[in-house]
């Protein structure tokens, strides 16, 4: 693991070699344990280093790219000349854009912890083994991935940029099975002393036991409430189509929506920069400074992502990234939601979710880890998976009450949402 | 290289490794991408590294590396044997062991007419360029963007069997789409071909240029056509929307480390047995499947599998009855096989092998002269649809929802009107055993998947599927609308 002084020097080495040439250098080292487990053992476990360069070279309005591991002099030397020649072939782009000069990062919390990667594969296969112990103690299975990694990314160029950043990250993901039904438990966190392995552990194995022989129930629409997990792979989807160019040509949800109101009041959706537990990227296309953004305010659409081309084009301003994302919630948990709900269904998590149509942002997927039929604010028992097709346009208009937003991974911060009217449409005797 | 390949595999012997292999890749990309008139993407990637898996005591370990020296591979089998000790602290209950196969010295390279790498970039950048001119030009298309990626996989394997292999095979991927807008809708068409085990005269035979103002036209089509209808009704299927069909509904559940359930956490399971083999009708008995890890241009046919095992082809559902899986030699030896049919393979130097979907294939109807017409002729009211679009499976790979590229109804025998926004939904087996004829074998196309994921941390792969026009009776269409 080179130090940043190390690589700003390397950037500077690479960039000297490709003088007289206008280019940008984009850096990026990761370190990663990832040990895998299924059916209460251990069944991969890897580790592995990578440093990675590409070497962008401009011509005008012609540009080459190279991307190599091999980090050696000769070899990036033979990657310029490569890149060199192909920035004097490759048609011109009209949509090219300049690089950036040096620009100024905002301060942003801490976002690398030594505590990952001191991390042993001893401890990590001691983590793992708390969840297949408590799974072993009930006759259930016990699978999932606990990974961490550490991840240095740089750019710099020829007029002067020169941009880095370093992250960590300890993700602990396990789904238990029982005879009749799973359950879910995870976390993610920036730091491993944040990691509380046995709260983990106890999720999953809680969720599982509540899961056990779940009851038919007929597909239609429901009160749902979705755990932030759920919710997150949801809004995922949202915020992939956010791109403006897309929305001014009309192929995306948000066709003419700027400034217009689209879901619930409730909704207030924002990239966050301040935030300890989600801390962001400095920096993203081309070096461009991470901004704190509104995306939704009371509902309404405030802003879309423009890259640097389309907002020169249409006079706005550049997005550097639309992550991290906090949305807002409310001062309750997801039980306080469960005992707000006259009927409906609890939803763990969701699975395999595609687009039906991509302009309507309608959607398909399945429930999965566990959903439970919610009567007068309790839980009556766990009921089968079911296919849904639904917006979340919809399902965030229709919001009823949210919980206190949490991390769902390092680039969002998501509360539990209870919305009416969340159409399911077959039924799947899968457990 | 093979200086470095004993370092490994002796280190790992000296760490107590009943097996161990060394495999090193290096891999070469190209890419070019084109979104609308811009070329927003021209590079050539250049990679490499190795890595050693070692089983100790019944338990692995893995390790990566880019630093090909005699004493970095030493650390790294070290390394990686450090790691199966960790392992061993949560125990298979029965310990891991290596279905036995034959020592293969070997040197194989795959189809590759014409080298892609000595292609000019800017003739790519063109051909793209004048694809996304021609889609743009016809009305109401705001967007089209097409993509060549062309990759020379390079990997030498060696293992403790005393195996050694060399093996060079070359892939083509090429991707062209666009949007059309029309009154508030907004629907796409593009290439449905798939990728293919060659060189660039693959992208010289398709010709996308000759299709692209086609696909443009649809994707209008698509826009002022009627929506789905809804109800039980017969379906016409063709070959390219087939592939992702039998991907996720035949390919998936017959992997070994699924029915295991090694997969539990993410991608899911399997409601197959290792019992249900022989004795569990899949399919109706038109219906058959072959695995075939040497069809040619098939982007499974390495020759050999990340574990060392010699490809070979053999029946996945024969006249409707299961009777293989696809397994690796850790998997086999589980449910009682001598041996491992290929289906084990990485998509990098730095992640272990997986149990992956082989090139996996319909058979074409026993009928040669029967016809997608004919099958079309069969249908009373139905929707007949090209391409893939929307697709969605449960974790068991039981309840499934497709959509597709282009839909047309079918109305007493004729194709009628075009449609958009159609689904279906079904049941694995209640779908292949609704299935009634499947035209013959001059209709037979195959189709090139190079984005199957699969695994944690997520590892990408490829594999070709393949079939002719195929029909299937009483499905629910059209349960997703808003």
């Amino acid at each position: 693991m080179r130090t940043h002084e190390e690589i700003k020097q390397l950037l500077e080495k690479i960039l000297a070699f490709a003088k007289p040439h206008t280019a940008q250098i984009h850096y990026s080292w990761d370190n990663s344990l990832a040990t895998r487990f299924g059916e209460n053992a251990i069944t991969q476990n890897m580790s592995g280093e990578s440093e990675n360069v590409r070497i962008e070279i401009f011509n005008g309005l012609r540009k080459g790219s190279m991307v190599t591991n091999n980090l050696d002099n000769e070899s990036m030397k033979k990657m310029i000349e490569i890149a060199v020649k192909m920035s004097k072939d490759a048609p011109e782009d009209p949509e090219l854009m300049e690089i950036l000069g040096q620009q100024e990062y905002p301060d942003t919390p801490k976002s690398f912890f030594d505590d990952v990667i001191q991390l042993t594969p001893e401890q990590v296969a001691n983590d793992a083994k708390v969840v297949v112990e408590g799974a072993k103690a009930k006759g259930y299975k016990a699978s999932g991935l606990f990974e961490v990694s550490a991840n240095i990314s740089a750019i710099a160029n020829t007029k002067g940029l020169f941009c880095i950043e370093d992250s960590t990250n300890v993700s602990y993901s396990t789904t238990v099975h029982g005879p009749m039904g799973s359950g879910k438990g995870f976390a993610n966190h920036s730091s491993y002393a944040d990691l509380d392995i046995r709260k983990v552990a106890d999720m999953a194995l809680t969720n599982a036991e509540m899961a056990q022989n779940p009851a038919d129930i007929e597909p239609e629409d429901y009160t749902v409430i979705f755990e932030p997990a759920a919710v997150a792979e949801m809004l995922g989807f949202l915020i992939w189509n956010m791109r403006a160019r897309d929305a001014d040509e009309g192929t995306t949800v948000f066709a003419g929506k700027l400034g217009q109101k689209m879901v619930s009041d409730k909704v207030n959706i924002s990239v966050v920069i301040d935030d300890p537990e989600i801390p962001p990227a400095k920096f993203g296309e081309d070096g461009l400074p991470i901004k704190a953004l509104p995306i939704f305010e009371n509902g309404v659409l405030k802003n879309l992502r423009y890259d640097r081309f389309w907002a020169k084009n249409t006079g706005n301003e550049p997005v550097a990234s639309i992550f991290p994302l906090a949305m807002k919630g409310e001062e309750q948990s997801v039980d306080d939601l469960v005992k707000k709900c006259k009927k409906g269904l609890l939803v763990k998590n969701l699975w395999y979710i595609r687009y039906v149509d991509r302009r309507e942002l309608l959607l398909t997927g399945m429930t999965r880890d566990g959903v439970f039929l919610v009567e007068d604010g309790k839980i009556v028992g766990p009921v089968k998976n079911l296919r849904w097709n639904e917006s979340p346009i919809v399902f965030l208009s229709n919001i009823v009450a949210m919980s206190r937003p949490e991390r769902v991974d390092s680039n969002a911060k998501i509360p539990g949402i209870m919305s009416e009217g969340f159409t399911f449409s077959s039924k799947s005797e899968s457990l | 290289m093979k200086e470095f390949t004993d370092v490994a595999l002796n280190a790992a012997k000296d760490a107590g490794a009943t097996f161990a292999d060394m495999r090193i890749v290096e891999e070469r990309q190209n890419r070019v991408y084109v979104e609308r008139k811009s070329l927003k993407l021209i590079d050539e990637t250049e990679s490499s590294g190795y890595c050693v898996r070692v089983l100790i005591d019944g338990a692995w370990g893995f390790a990566s590396n880019t630093k090909l020296t005699r004493d970095e591979v030493a650390k790294t089998a070290e390394r990686a044997a450090v790691i199966a000790k960790a392992s061993a602290k949560v125990p298979k209950e029965i310990p891991a062991v290596m279905a036995p196969e034959a020592k293969h010295i070997d040197t194989r390279v795959g189809p590759c007419e014409e080298d892609p790498f000595a292609v000019p970039n800017a003739e790519k950048a063109e051909l793209l360029l004048n694809c996304t001119n021609a889609m743009l030009s016809q009305p109401n298309i705001v967007m089209a963007y097409g993509y060549l990626q062309f990759i020379k996989l390079h990997r030498i394997i060696a293992n403790t069997d005393g195996s050694y292999l060399d093996l060079t095979n070359y892939f083509a991927n090429p991707m062209l789409n666009c949007y059309a807008v029309d009154a508030g809708e907004s629907q796409s068409r593009g290439f449905q071909g798939g990728a293919k085990q060659a060189g660039f005269e693959f992208i010289r035979h398709i010709d996308l240029e000759a299709n692209a103002a086609k696909w443009a036209e649809e994707a209008l089509l698509k826009c002022r056509a009627e929506d789905t209808p809804r109800g039980i009704m017969d379906l016409v299927l063709d070959p390219m929307h087939l592939a992702l069909t039998m991907h996720e509904s035949v390919g998936h559940p017959t992997e070994l480390d699924r029915i295991l359930g090694w997969e539990a956490n993410m991608a899911g399971r399997s409601f197959v047995k290792p019992e249900m083999v022989g004795n569990y009708k899949y399919g109706s008995d038109v219906v058959n499947f072959t695995a075939n890890n040497v069809l040619e241009g098939g982007l499974g046919s390495w020759f050999y599998d990340d574990d060392g095992v010699e490809l070979y082809s053999f029946p996945m559902v024969k006249d409707g009855m299961l009777v293989n899986l696809g397994c690796t030699r850790e998997t086999a030896p589980i449910i009682g096989w001598e041996k491992s049919n290929g289906c084990c393979r990485s998509d990098g130097f730095d992640k272990p092998p997986i149990n992956r979907i082989p090139n996996l294939y319909m058979e074409p109807g026993t009928d040669d002269n029967l016809s997608p017409d004919d099958l079309i002729a069969g249908v009373d009211k139905g929707v007949y649809i090209e391409g893939m679009g929307s697709f969605s499976i449960d974790q068991m790979r039981n309840n499934f929802q497709f959509g597709g590229d282009m839909f047309w109804m079918i109305e007493n025998g004729r194709k009628t009107k075009p449609l958009k926004k159609v689904t279906y939904q079904a049941q694995t087996t209640q779908f292949w055993n609704s299935c009634d004829a499947v035209a013959g074998k001059k209709w037979w196309q195959p189709h090139g998947v190079m984005n199957c994921g699969k695994g944690e941390p997520m590892q990408v792969m490829r594999m070709t599927h393949g079939a002719s026009w195929t029909r299937f009776r009483n499905i629910a269409v059209g349960g997703a609308q808003l």
